[in-house]
C-alpha cells in the first residue's frame, strides 16, 4: 500500500509575520516550518511503514523553494521520498487552487491513501482535504483522532462533542488527522542525516498539467483587501480585596452577562 | 643471606610480574578506546601546578577535615614510607645499607617512624568513620553506599600490615646490627632516632637475630608486594592512577563549559559530518582513554554521591556508582575489547568468554521504562550498563565534579552518553521533546516565539532602547541579554525590569536585543543535543557579532555560562557580566544607592551555574549586605557545596517522578533558616524555589509572608521603593 502524506511549510506561528505589498505574507521576512498539525500525519504514516501496513511513503507539498525544508523534516521522522511542487504560478494561491494543484500531483505520484493534518497553522481552513477528495472523487474521513488499515479499507476515530465514531472507508481514500493520534517522534540527528540522501522530486505546474491561470493570486476565490496588526491586548481590570472584592468580581462578570 | 636474596628475588619477580602484566592489559584496553580530544591540551604549568595542590597537599580532600587530614596522613606517610622501602629493598642484599647522607641522621630515623605511626593513627580515624558511616547504619545517607565494603576494609588492613611490618623488620635490623655486630651498629645512623622500630627491637627475641631480620625483612616486602599486586586489581588502583588522572584533568576545572562533540580525537562538523561519526558515547569504548582512567581512578570514597541533588533525594543517580558501573563494565568487556575481530567487526564465535561477549552485547544505556533496573548497594542491575533513569537524573550541577579529590569529570562523561542517545538513538524522556521543538522553532523553550519578546519591558518608566538591526552605537555600554525567562517568564520579567531599572537609574547605557535574541542553547546542550546548541550559538554568534556587541549583561545564570564559557568555542568573545556582578559594582562606585531600609532575614541561594561552575559567590552577596536592614544568611549547604534547585541539565522541561523533588529539598533547607526572603540570582532557581516555598506555604509549614526573589528586585525595593509595585505587577 502507498501512502502520500500532505504536508505544508508554514510560517512560524509565534514569529512576528510581515506581509508583501500584495497582501500575502512576505515568507522571506519570517521563518517557516513542518506545520505542527501536519506532523500528526507525517507521523502516523512512519508507524504505518514501520507496522508493514505501508510499502511505500511519499510525502506531498506544494508550497515556495524554502518548503523543501518542511519536507526534509518529515523525510527525518519516516517515509521514503518527497515531492515538492514548486512554481512562481502558484504564489498567493487559495485553498481551492491548491487542491487542484494537489489533485493533480496525487493523480501523477499515485497513491492508496492520502494522509493530512487537520487543518493548516496558518490559514487554518481545513478544508484542502474534502476539497482534494472531491476532485479525485475519493472517499474521505477527517478529523481521525485514531486510525487503522486493515485489507482495503480505512478506519478511524472520530471524535466530536456529543460522540465518538467509528467511520471505514474503502481506499483509495483520503484522511486528516488530529493531535489525539500522537506527537510526531523528535528525529535523531542521524535521521536528520538520513533524510537528506532520501529524493525529493520537484515539479512545475507544466509537469503536472495545471494551467498557470488557473492557480495563484489572479485566480484566489477570495482576495485580501486589507491587513493591519492586530490590537494590542487592553490591560484588564484588576480587582484589589478590601472586603468587597467577591462582590465587585460578581459585580464584573454580572455587568458582562455572565451571571 | 643468598637464602633471603633468592625468596626476596623471587617475590619481587613473581608479584611485579603479576601486577606489570596488569598494568599493561590496563594500558591494552585503554588503547582501544577513542583518543583524547584535540582541544584537551594539557598545559605543563597547570598540570604540575595541579599536581603540587591535588596530590601533593591534597587540597580538595582537605575540605573535609577529618577524613582529609587523615587522608594527608596517609598519603605522607607513604612517601615517607617510600625510603624504608629502599632500606628494606636493599637490605635484602646489604644487611647495613642506609640512604645515602639523610641516613646518617637520627632525625631521619625519627622523621620515618614518626610518619609510620600517623599512618596507623589515620588508619584508626578511617576505621571509625567507616563504622560511623557504614551503609547498614545510614542506608543510602551514607557516602559509602554502593562501594564496595569489603575490599575497603582490605586495604585498611593491609596498610596497617605495611606499617607494622617494616617497623618490625626495622626493630629485628637493630637488633641484628646492635647484637650480631655492635661494632658496626652506627652505620645505619637513622636507627637511632627510629623509636618505633626501637619498640619492636626491645620486644622481639634476642636470639636468632639474623633470622628474625630475615623473616620480617621477607615478610614486610611479601605484604608490600602482594599490596601492590592487589592494588592493580582494585579500587584502589587511585594510588597510581590519581596521578596521570590529575595531569590530564580539564583546568581550572570540568565544569563552566561542555566540551563540543569529538570523535577520533576531531571536533565533529555538524554541518558536514562524516558518514561514520559516531557522536557522543553509545559504547564505552566511545569514551577517550582519559575516561577510561577517571573509571580507574575511582576510589569509590563517595564524596561526590553525597553532594549529589540525585542522590539525596532518592533518585537512581550516583555519580560514584554511575563512575563504578562503567569501570566494571569496561573491565568485564575488555576480552572483547581485546579479541581479533574478523572483517565484518566481530569477535568469532567461542572466541572469548561468554560473560564478556554477553557484557559486550549490553547497550550501554537501557531503555525507558526497564522493570529490572536499579541502582543500589550491589551496584547496578538493568539492561543497561547504565540505566536510563539514572542517565537522566542528572542536573549537572556539578557538586560530584567540585568534590571529586582526583577530578574526575562525571558531568562530560553524563553528557557524553546523554548526546549519542539524544543525537543517534533519538532516545530522551519524551516531555523534553516538547521544549527542544520550542526552541528550535520558536525560539525559547516555552514556544511562545520571538514576537512577544517586549513585553516585559511595557511597563518601565523610562524608554528601553531595543536594537533595530544595525550596530550597537558607541555610547550604548552594555548590552543587557534579557533570557527567555526574562523575557517571557512571568517572575523572571520583573527581574528583568529590576535589572533595567537600576541600570537606568545608575546611568549606564544599555540596549536590548528585542526579537533578535533567541534561546543560549543551554538546555539543548545540557540534554545532550549538540547539533541543536551550535545552530542556536552560530545563529547568536552572527547577531552578536554583526551588532558589535563587546560588553554583555545577563540575568540568567545559563545564559551566563553559555555566553562567556561557550561561546567562544564558536567565535563569540564577549565581555560577560552577571547583573549581580555589575550592581555590586554599581553600589560600591556609588552609582546606586540603597536608601530605603529592608528589614529582612535573607537567604541567598547560590545557583550552580553562578556559583560552582563560575566562581561568582561573593557579588551577590556584597549586593544584599549592601541595602540598609538586611540580614543575609547561609544555608548549610553554600557556595560550592550549594544544593542544585532541581532545574539545570534541562531537568527544567523533564517530569520529576523519582523519589523527592529537588526543588522541595533545597526550599526546606532554605525555609529552615527562618527567612523573610529567599533569594537567588537565576530565573530557573526562582522557579523551583518558589514552587518549593508555595508548597510549603499551602500546607501551612512555611509563614506565608517569605517571598522568593531575584537578588536586584530586593535591590530595587531600597534604591527605587517607589517603582516596587508598578514593576512588579505581572504584564
Amino acid at each position: 500500500m502507498k501512502i502520500v502524506v500532505l504536508v505544508k511549510y508554514v510560517p512560524e506561528p509565534t514569529a512576528t509575520w510581515k506581509f508583501a505589498p500584495d497582501l500575502t505574507v512576505d515568507r522571506a521576512g519570517v521563518e517557516g516550518r513542518l506545520s505542527e498539525l501536519d506532523e500528526y500525519a507525517v507521523e502516523q504514516a512512519a508507524q504505518l511503514a514501520e507496522k508493514g501496513v505501508a510499502s511505500e511513503v511519499v510525502f506531498l507539498t506544494v508550497g515556495p523553494a524554502k518548503a523543501a525544508e518542511g519536507l526534509r523534516k518529515a523525510l527525518a521522522i519516516g517515509g521514503d521520498k518527497a515531492v515538492h511542487v514548486l512554481d512562481d504560478a502558484i504564489h498567493g494561491s487559495c485553498a481551492l487552487s491548491t487542491s487542484l494543484v494537489l489533485a493533480k500531483a496525487l493523480e501523477k505520484e499515485g497513491y492508496d491513501l492520502v494522509l493530512a493534518g487537520m487543518a493548516s497553522t496558518d490559514a487554518e481552513l481545513s478544508v484542502v482535504p474534502s476539497m482534494v477528495a472531491d476532485r479525485l472523487g475519493i472517499n474521505q474521513a477527517t478529523f481521525a483522532g485514531e486510525l487503522s488499515v486493515d485489507g482495503g479499507a480505512v478506519t478511524i476515530r472520530r471524535d466530536s462533542d456529543v460522540a465518538s465514531e467509528k467511520v471505514t472507508a474503502a481506499l483509495p481514500a483520503i484522511v486528516s488527522v488530529t493531535d489525539q493520534t500522537g506527537e510526531a517522534r523528535y528525529p535523531a540527528f542521524k535521521a536528520i542525516m538520513g533524510a537528506k540522501k532520501k529524493p525529493i522530486t520537484t515539479w512545475s505546474l507544466a509537469d503536472l498539467g495545471v494551467d498557470a491561470s488557473a492557480v495563484g493570486l489572479g485566480a484566489a476565490s477570495v482576495r485580501t483587501v486589507d491587513v493591519s496588526p492586530t490590537p494590542a491586548r487592553t490591560a484588564g481590570t484588576i480587582v484589589t480585596d478590601d472586603g468587597e472584592g467577591a462582590a465587585q468580581l460578581a459585580g464584573f462578570l454580572a455587568d458582562r452577562g455572565f451571571i | 643471606m643468598w637464602v633471603r636474596f633468592v625468596l626476596g628475588l623471587l617475590m619481587t619477580v613473581v608479584c611485579l610480574g603479576i601486577a606489570g602484566r596488569r598494568a599493561f592489559f590496563l594500558y591494552r584496553v585503554g588503547q582501544k578506546f577513542q583518543p583524547l580530544e584535540a582541544e584537551r591540551r594539557v598545559d605543563a604549568g597547570s598540570a604540575v601546578r595541579a599536581e603540587v595542590a591535588e596530590v601533593a597537599f591534597q587540597r580538595k580532600l582537605l575540605r573535609w577535615t577529618v577524613p582529609g587530614v587523615a587522608h594527608f596522613l596517609v598519603f605522607w606517610g607513604f612517601m615517607i614510607l617510600l625510603f624504608t622501602i629502599v632500606e628494606a629493598f636493599i637490605g635484602l642484599v646489604k644487611a647495613d645499607f642506609q640512604i645515602p647522607i639523610v641516613g646518617n641522621f637520627a632525625w631521619f630515623g625519627f622523621i620515618e617512624d614518626l610518619f609510620a605511626l600517623l599512618c596507623v593513627l589515620a588508619l584508626v580515624v578511617f576505621t571509625i568513620l567507616r563504622i560511623q558511616q557504614a551503609p547498614k547504619n545510614l542506608g543510602r545517607r551514607s557516602r559509602f553506599f554502593g562501594s564496595h565494603i569489603g575490599p575497603a576494609w582490605f586495604v585498611l588492613f593491609m596498610i596497617f600490615n605495611v606499617v607494622w611490618t617494616l617497623l618490625a623488620y626495622r626493630g629485628a635490623s637493630i637488633n641484628a646490627q646492635e647484637l650480631h655486630d655492635p661494632a658496626n651498629a652506627d652505620k645505619m645512623g637513622f636507627l637511632h632516632g627510629a623509636f618505633a622500630s626501637q619498640w619492636f627491637a626491645a620486644i622481639l627475641p634476642k636470639t636468632n637475630v639474623e633470622f628474625w631480620e630475615t623473616f620480617f625483612l621477607l615478610l614486610s616486602l611479601g605484604v608490600l608486594l602482594g599490596f601492590t599486586v592487589f592494588v592493580t586489581y582494585s579500587k584502589h588502583m587511585h594510588i597510581f592512577a590519581s596521578i596521570p588522572n590529575v595531569a590530564f584533568a580539564r583546568r581550572p576545572r570540568a565544569l563552566g563549559a561542555l566540551e563540543p562533540v569529538f570523535w577520533q580525537g576531531k571536533k565533529i562538523d555538524f554541518e558536514d559530518p562524516g558518514d561514520d561519526d559516531v557522536m557522543g558515547v553509545g559504547k564505552v569504548e566511545d569514551f577517550t582513554w582519559k575516561g577510561l582512567l577517571d573509571f580507574a581512578t575511582c576510589t569509590e570514597c563517595g564524596r561526590c554521591q553525597s553532594q549529589c541533588p540525585a542522590w539525596n533525594t532518592d533518585k537512581p543517580l550516583s555519580p560514584k556508582v554511575l563512575i563504578m558501573g562503567l569501570r566494571d563494565h569496561s573491565l568485564a568487556k575488555a576480552p572483547y575489547l581485546l579479541a581479533a575481530k574478523n572483517e565484518a567487526g566481530e569477535v568469532p564465535e567461542g572466541g572469548i568468554p561468554e560473560a564478556a561477549a554477553a557484557e559486550a552485547a549490553k547497550p550501554l544505556v537501557g531503555p525507558q521504562g526497564d522493570e529490572s533496573a536499579h541502582v543500589g548497594e550491589h551496584g547496578i542491575t538493568g539492561e543497561g550498563v547504565i540505566p536510563f533513569d539514572m542517565l537522566w537524573s542528572c542536573t549537572t550541577c556539578g557538586a560530584c565534579v567540585e568534590q571529586c579529590p582526583v577530578d574526575i569529570e562525571h558531568v562530560d562523561h553524563i553528557v557524553d552518553m546523554r548526546r549519542y542517545q539524544v543525537l543517534m538513538e533519538g532516545a530522551f524522556p519524551e516531555e523534553a521533546g516538547i521544549m527542544l521543538n520550542n526552541v528550535e522553532h520558536a525560539g525559547d523553550p516555552w514556544g511562545l516565539g520571538r514576537s512577544k519578546r517586549l513585553e516585559w519591558a511595557e511597563s518601565l518608566d523610562f524608554e528601553l532602547r531595543v536594537y533595530e538591526g544595525d550596530k550597537i552605537p558607541d555610547d550604548v555600554e552594555y548590552l543587557y541579554w534579557v533570557g527567555c525567562a526574562g523575557a517571557l517568564d512571568d517572575t523572571a520579567k520583573r527581574t528583568a525590569r529590576a535589572v533595567a531599572t537600576l541600570l537606568h537609574e545608575a546611568g549606564v547605557e544599555f540596549m536590548v536585543l528585542g526579537e533578535a535574541e533567541s534561546c543560549t542553547g543551554d538546555p539543548a546542550r545540557r540534554m545532550g543535543h549538540e547539533f541543536l546548541f551550535q545552530m542556536l550559538a552560530m545563529q547568536n554568534v552572527e547577531v552578536l557579532n554583526e551588532a558589535g556587541a563587546k560588553r554583555i549583561v545577563v540575568t540568567c545564570a545559563h545564559c551566563y555560562n553559555t555566553l562567556a564559557n561557550e561561546y567562544p568555542q564558536v567565535g563569540g568573545h564577549y565581555e560577560v557580566v552577571h547583573h549581580t556582578t555589575l550592581l555590586a559594582r554599581l553600589v560600591a562606585d556609588k552609582r546606586l544607592t540603597p536608601v530605603q531600609r529592608v528589614d529582612a532575614a535573607v537567604t541567598y541561594h547560590d545557583p550552580c551555574y553562578l556559583g560552582r561552575h563560575n566562581r561568582i559567590f561573593a557579588a551577590p552577596r556584597e549586593v544584599l549586605g549592601a541595602i540598609p536592614g538586611t540580614q543575609v544568611q547561609e544555608m548549610p549547604r553554600n557556595r560550592e557545596k550549594s544544593f542544585c534547585c532541581g532545574a539545570g541539565g534541562a531537568r527544567m522541561w523533564m517530569d520529576e517522578n523519582l523519589g523527592e523533588r529537588i526543588n522541595q529539598n533545597r526550599a526546606d533547607e532554605a525555609l529552615a533558616t527562618k527567612p523573610d526572603i529567599v533569594a537567588a540570582a537565576c530565573p530557573f532557581c526562582i522557579t523551583m524555589l518558589s514552587d518549593g516555598v508555595a508548597q510549603r506555604q499551602q500546607e501551612g509549614t512555611a509563614a506565608t509572608t517569605v517571598a522568593v526573589t531575584d537578588v536586584s528586585e530586593v535591590l530595587l525595593r531600597s534604591v527605587r521603593p517607589d517603582l516596587v509595585d508598578s514593576l512588579s505587577a505581572s504584564s
